[in-house]
């Protein structure tokens, strides 16, 4: 089950989504990537009601 | 009189059998990956499942709903004589004999459009298909295997029957092709070969679906056992393959590098250390005194661009470099292909930028992959 998801930023780029799990400490960085299941699955929790972590580099 | 001599005109064509040939005539006919379960990146047994997700054999999910507690393993148990080396299992560790409606449990494999083109689904001319595996249950009765169609929500089902308790037996179902929607031809998930262990009555209170019809939950299981009513059901199955045509061919085995690389494709371990606390994993760099990249290719390309899987371990990863070592406790993803993965640490680390060295696991519990599952 998905705990957090975070957006990554790299000089300044939002590049992928980083994603903690309840009871895990295996974490997930996902691509931006359509055809990735996991960028599905993060879409769905987001249209489930997930709220995404953004904080950006100043 | 004895014939001296054999020539191309001696011989009708009709005479030439497949059985005759000193060669296998369709190489790569079959269309489930590591069938033999042979493969298992992830791990070879994981406790506690109450969900889906991949958990050992490579490629094959588990799907679950309200259907008990669950050991996953790649077990040695398999049927003799028949030249299988493992098996995939499913032992019940928690028992659900009250299913709720929606309760489910199905182990499937995911294959991708562009290699089901040949099957000519959605045409006159679309062909048959025949699925064939060895299976063993400590619970007799009636189960479900099914292709879902997940393009054109499509889905056609037959059962099988376990007459013996814990005893291998070979089961073949042929399924009709179908006339009405084509696979579409890209890398996404058109086709899902589903196991059915558990089937609530969303899933069974219909007609079971033996012709190709509109995807109906309720037709989908229909007469499945429930597995899960027991600690003591445990569920075997080896040698799935599913190839065109109206017969079942003798089971195709690869050989172990050509199999590994095929599931390669959708998941690979760069390094696990449960099998050896040190393991190079790439070339890095420092990019600035904080920011720390590094990057490693894969050994085949992948299906698409993947994610990369890492475990938290504080103080687990070890950077080299002029003589000294600098530690962090994981990473994230910088970038990635369909080929190679470049990794970030700007939390844990500072150096001099420019400085290059290796990136290294130091604990058994590391563990890194990509993954580009369906």
């Amino acid at each position: 089950m998905i705990n957090t998801v975070t957006k990554n930023y790299v000089d300044g780029d939002f590049v992928s989504y980083q994603v903690t799990y309840v009871n895990s400490n295996r974490a997930k960085s996902v691509p931006l990537a359509t055809d990735n299941t996991d960028y599905q699955a993060i879409q769905e929790w987001i249209a489930d009601g997930g709220t995404v972590i953004d904080n950006p580099p100043e | 009189m004895a014939i001296s001599k054999v020539t191309t005109a001696s011989i009708t064509d009709a005479d030439i059998t497949t059985a005759k040939l000193a060669y296998d005539a369709a190489p790569f006919r079959n269309i489930v990956i590591n069938g033999d379960m042979s493969i298992a990146q992830r791990s070879t047994s994981v406790s506690s499942i109450t969900g889906s997700g991949y958990n050992t054999v490579d490629r094959f999910r588990t799907n679950m709903g309200t259907a008990g507690t669950w050991t996953q393993s790649q077990s040695t148990d398999v049927p003799t004589g028949q030249g299988f080396a493992t098996s995939f299992k499913m032992d019940c560790t928690t028992a659900n004999g009250s299913l709720s409606a929606g309760s489910f449990l199905i182990i499937d494999q995911r294959v991708e459009g562009q290699n089901l083109q040949y099957l000519k689904k959605g045409t006159s001319s679309a062909e048959s298909t025949t699925i064939s595996f060895w299976v063993k249950s400590a619970k007799t009765g009636t189960y479900i295997v099914a292709l879902n169609d997940l393009d054109n929500s499509r889905y056609i089902a037959n059962s099988y029957t376990i007459s013996s308790a814990n005893t291998w037996e070979k089961k073949t179902i042929t399924y009709a092709g179908d006339t009405t929607g084509a696979f579409d031809n890209d890398n996404a998930s058109s086709l899902k070969v589903q196991f059915w262990l558990v089937a609530g009555t969303t899933y069974s209170s219909g007609t079971l679906a033996t012709s190709w019809e509109s995807n109906t939950n309720a037709n989908n299981a229909v007469g499945q056992v429930n597995l899960a009513d027991s600690t003591s059901n445990e569920w075997y199955i080896t040698g799935v393959q599913l190839e065109a045509g109206t017969s079942a061919s003798d089971f195709e085995f690869l050989p172990q590098d050509v199999n590994l690389q095929r599931c390669q494709r959708y998941y690979f371990v760069q390094c696990d250390g449960s099998v050896s606390a040190a393991q190079d994993i790439g070339i890095g760099t420092y990019y600035t005194s904080t920011d720390l990249r590094a990057s490693f290719s894969f050994p085949t390309t992948m299906r698409t661009t993947p994610t990369l899987e890492v475990e938290t371990v504080t103080d687990g990863y070890d950077f080299r470099r002029n003589g000294g070592v600098d530690r962090m406790d994981d990473f994230v993803l910088n970038n990635a292909s369909l080929t190679s993965a470049s990794l970030i640490n700007n939390s844990d680390v500072s150096g001099t930028a420019g400085q290059a060295g290796h990136l290294f696991s130091d604990d058994a519990s590391c563990f890194l992959a990509v993954s580009a599952e369906l």
